[in-house]
């Protein structure tokens, strides 16, 4: 039996404000509350555009399955996860976790680990690491005894024994990281949801909490559902990977099966100094081109080219980027990976590969987290 | 789009039974969880000892304050109370400030509980447990419960060791089942006033029902420090539609000596005039409660349920 089922699920939000805070216009005590006392009886509604972040979002999980789910900000990671640990109703579809269907939460929460590393990541300040995985077995109906010594082996397990005296104010991110963590190890659930249990935590801690995911938890025969806008980390350890885009399930296959559909593609990565941006139009080869500020002087950058496999390629990017001045510091060639499959939009692979390249590029949006045509991707310096 | 799973073959399915899985949480699971609540908030309790001390010269500060209004109505106080609440002003004004204190507990704190752990993210956790949605708001009462309920014998004592109030403690059973009554109607209220957060999407400054409960109605008009005889009668009607009023005169009659339970103060005594004056503040609670209770049980689920279809049940999406 599948432990997760979706069928054509998706959630639409109702449209949310621009806040007057601070204006005379601000809504405030009695208006306030006629206003929304009103909107609750349904006598007028909310004139702002609904936001739709989820769309006929299908699949099923296997039993023991990894599966991954990566996607831009906003691409509705967060919404599917909450939607499939009943925390969030769907607004059309339905779907069963672990044989529970969607409309009865209550019964789902039995069967489901949730972890969420954002906002402040449930964690009790005022009680240490042990207590706040000692204080959920209990909310858990655990008793005393059991909820000490899976509370022990959870906080052994994510390296965090010798600490387990210490406070949240004490312990750095991503040790904090690994307390929530603990508290996902706890019970033996047939799903875990980690929704992005790497984020803000640097490589080697990512890497203590990727490792985590493939030793203990794979280990128990679980099914873990794993969100990460690192498309890196989930490749790493998924089974399968879904792309989410805009609320939509863009693309579903194995890490392997998801890069085969960039077989006739090659990433180009280069570090310039002192160079402009090129004002030439990039050369046919070139599918995709993105670049970021790289810290240090003006003019440092570092570019991630797309092109198609060709044994010219690479010279053919190199006379395209070097300018009269600056200079190529860095050239390297690789495969693509699972981040270049996010990078580029299937529409325009297939465009390109149709050979509309031209009339497919003037036409669709920029794909989301690269430029196209050597428009710039400003990010702070980090 | 769909495709087909993997077989999962890599790995043993040695998943033992989950605890969470295991059914619905029985009820000793749910006092359980009560007491983990408990356990956390006194030990965040007792880790501020200079709080302690702060939250006792406060009540004596509170007493003192009374204390020192008694002084001044001096002589009137028989006149003031009238035959129903006895003579000392000190033992009438020690029960208004401790009911008061039960009452703004339950009627107040569920609503700041509930947007404390909204949102600082720990609603997440509880609504991911399989405890009933009712035992986090209890569990996050605890706090509260520690700091103010306690308040009830510090402030009985201040006022009769150090200002001179004095109480007839006999008829006790019958003060605990007012006290239970007026507290049960008093968290259906706050039931009420937690739902408003997801009914209405009140997150941030004014909750309505505890302004016009406790803020407005009860605070002027119930009779903490005064009885509600000095108010014009529409006023005195009014005093009558909140369950406050009726606590208080129950409580006054039952527990200062010299009061009398026969002669009637509020209108809803006068109307009732074949019942007596503490036989229809029973009533009146009991159907406060009866109506109440449930009142806010429902419309917290339904609160909690609204919250869930669009969206807003957990601050972090």
């Amino acid at each position: 039996m599948d432990v997760v089922r979706l069928d054509r699920v998706g959630k639409t939000y109702a449209g949310a404000e621009v806040s007057l805070r601070g204006t005379k216009l601000e809504w405030k005590g009695p208006a306030l509350w006629a206003r929304n006392a009103v909107r609750g009886l349904r006598l007028t509604s909310v004139n702002v555009p609904p936001v739709r972040a989820l769309h006929d979002v299908s699949f099923a999980l296997a039993p023991g399955e990894i599966f991954g789910l990566v996607g831009p900000n906003g691409s509705g990671k967060t919404t599917l996860i909450k939607l499939i640990a009943g925390l969030i109703r769907p607004t059309t579809g339905s779907g069963m976790v672990a044989g529970v269907p969607l409309t009865h939460p209550a019964a789902i929460r039995r069967s489901v680990s949730y972890v969420s590393t954002t906002g402040w990541m449930g964690l009790e300040w005022p009680l240490t690491a042990e207590e706040n995985v000692r204080f959920f077995a209990a909310l858990c109906g655990m008793d005393g005894a059991l909820a000490g010594a899976r509370a022990a082996e959870a906080l052994r397990a994510v390296g965090l024994w010798e600490d387990r005296d210490k406070y949240p104010s004490q312990l750095s991110n991503g040790m904090r990281q690994r307390v929530i963590l603990a508290r996902a190890l706890l019970f033996h659930t047939p799903l875990v949801l980690l929704d992005e249990p790497t984020v803000g935590l640097d490589p080697a801690n990512a890497r203590a909490v990727i490792d985590l995911i493939r030793g203990p938890l794979r280990e128990r025969g679980q099914t873990i559902v794993l969100s990460d806008h690192q498309s890196a980390e989930i490749e790493r350890v998924a089974d399968r990977i879904a792309v989410l885009r805009a609320g939509e399930l863009a693309r579903l296959g194995t890490p392997g099966a998801l890069r085969a559909e960039l077989a006739d593609v090659m990433v180009i990565e280069a570090h310039t100094e002192e160079m402009d941006p090129p004002r030439a139009p990039a050369p046919a080869v070139v599918l995709a081109t993105e670049y970021v500020d790289r810290p240090g002087a003006l003019g440092l950058r570092a570019w991630r080219v797309h092109t198609w496999k060709s044994p010219d390629a690479l010279q053919q990017v190199l006379d395209w980027l070097t300018q009269p001045t600056g200079r190529v510091v860095r050239l390297a060639e690789h495969a693509p990976s699972l981040r270049d499959v996010l990078t580029l939009p299937p529409e325009v692979i297939a465009a390109r590969r149709a050979g509309a390249a031209a009339s497919a590029l003037a036409g669709s949006a920029p794909p989301e987290g690269a430029a196209v045509e050597g428009a710039a991707v400003e990010e702070a310096a980090s | 789009m769909t495709t087909a799973p993997p077989p999962a073959t890599r790995r043993d399915s040695t998943a033992e039974p989950v605890a969470p899985a295991a059914g619905r949480l029985s009820w000793w699971r749910q006092a359980a969880a009560l007491w983990a609540f408990g356990l956390r908030e006194y030990r965040i309790w007792q880790s501020y000892r200079a709080n302690q001390a702060l939250w006792i010269a406060n009540l004596l500060v509170t007493t003192l304050l009374f204390f020192l209004l008694g002084k001044t109505i001096g002589g009137q106080a028989a006149g003031l109370l009238g035959p129903a609440y006895g003579t000392n002003y000190m033992s009438f004004v020690v029960v208004g400030v401790t009911v008061n204190v039960f009452i703004n507990t339950n009627l107040v704190d569920p609503y700041i509980r509930i947007q404390r752990s909204y949102f600082n993210g720990t609603m997440d956790l509880f609504l991911l447990s399989p405890m009933s949605i009712y035992t986090p708001l209890l569990g996050l009462m605890t706090k509260s419960i520690l700091d103010d309920y306690p308040r009830l014998f510090f402030t009985f004592g201040f006022g009769m060791v150090f200002f001179g109030a004095t109480f007839n403690f006999a008829p006790w059973p019958l003060a605990l089942m007012f006290t239970a009554l007026f507290l049960a109607a008093g968290f259906g209220l706050g039931m009420l006033s937690a739902s408003s957060f997801y009914l209405l999407d009140i997150k941030k400054g004014t909750e309505p029902v505890q302004f016009v409960v406790q803020g407005i109605l009860a605070t002027l008009l119930a009779g903490t420090y005064y009885p509600i005889t000095v108010l014009p009668r529409p006023l005195q009607w009014v005093a009558c539609l909140i369950p406050h009023t009726y606590a208080f005169d129950a409580l006054r009659r039952l527990l200062d000596p010299g009061a009398r339970a026969d002669a009637p103060v509020l209108p809803v005594q006068f109307a009732l005039h074949g019942l007596s004056p503490v036989a229809v503040d029973g009533l009146a609670l009991l159907v406060f409660t009866v109506v109440l209770l449930p009142l806010g049980v429902v419309a917290y689920g339904r609160g909690i349920e609204r919250a869930r279809r669009n969206g807003t049940l957990t601050r972090w999406q």
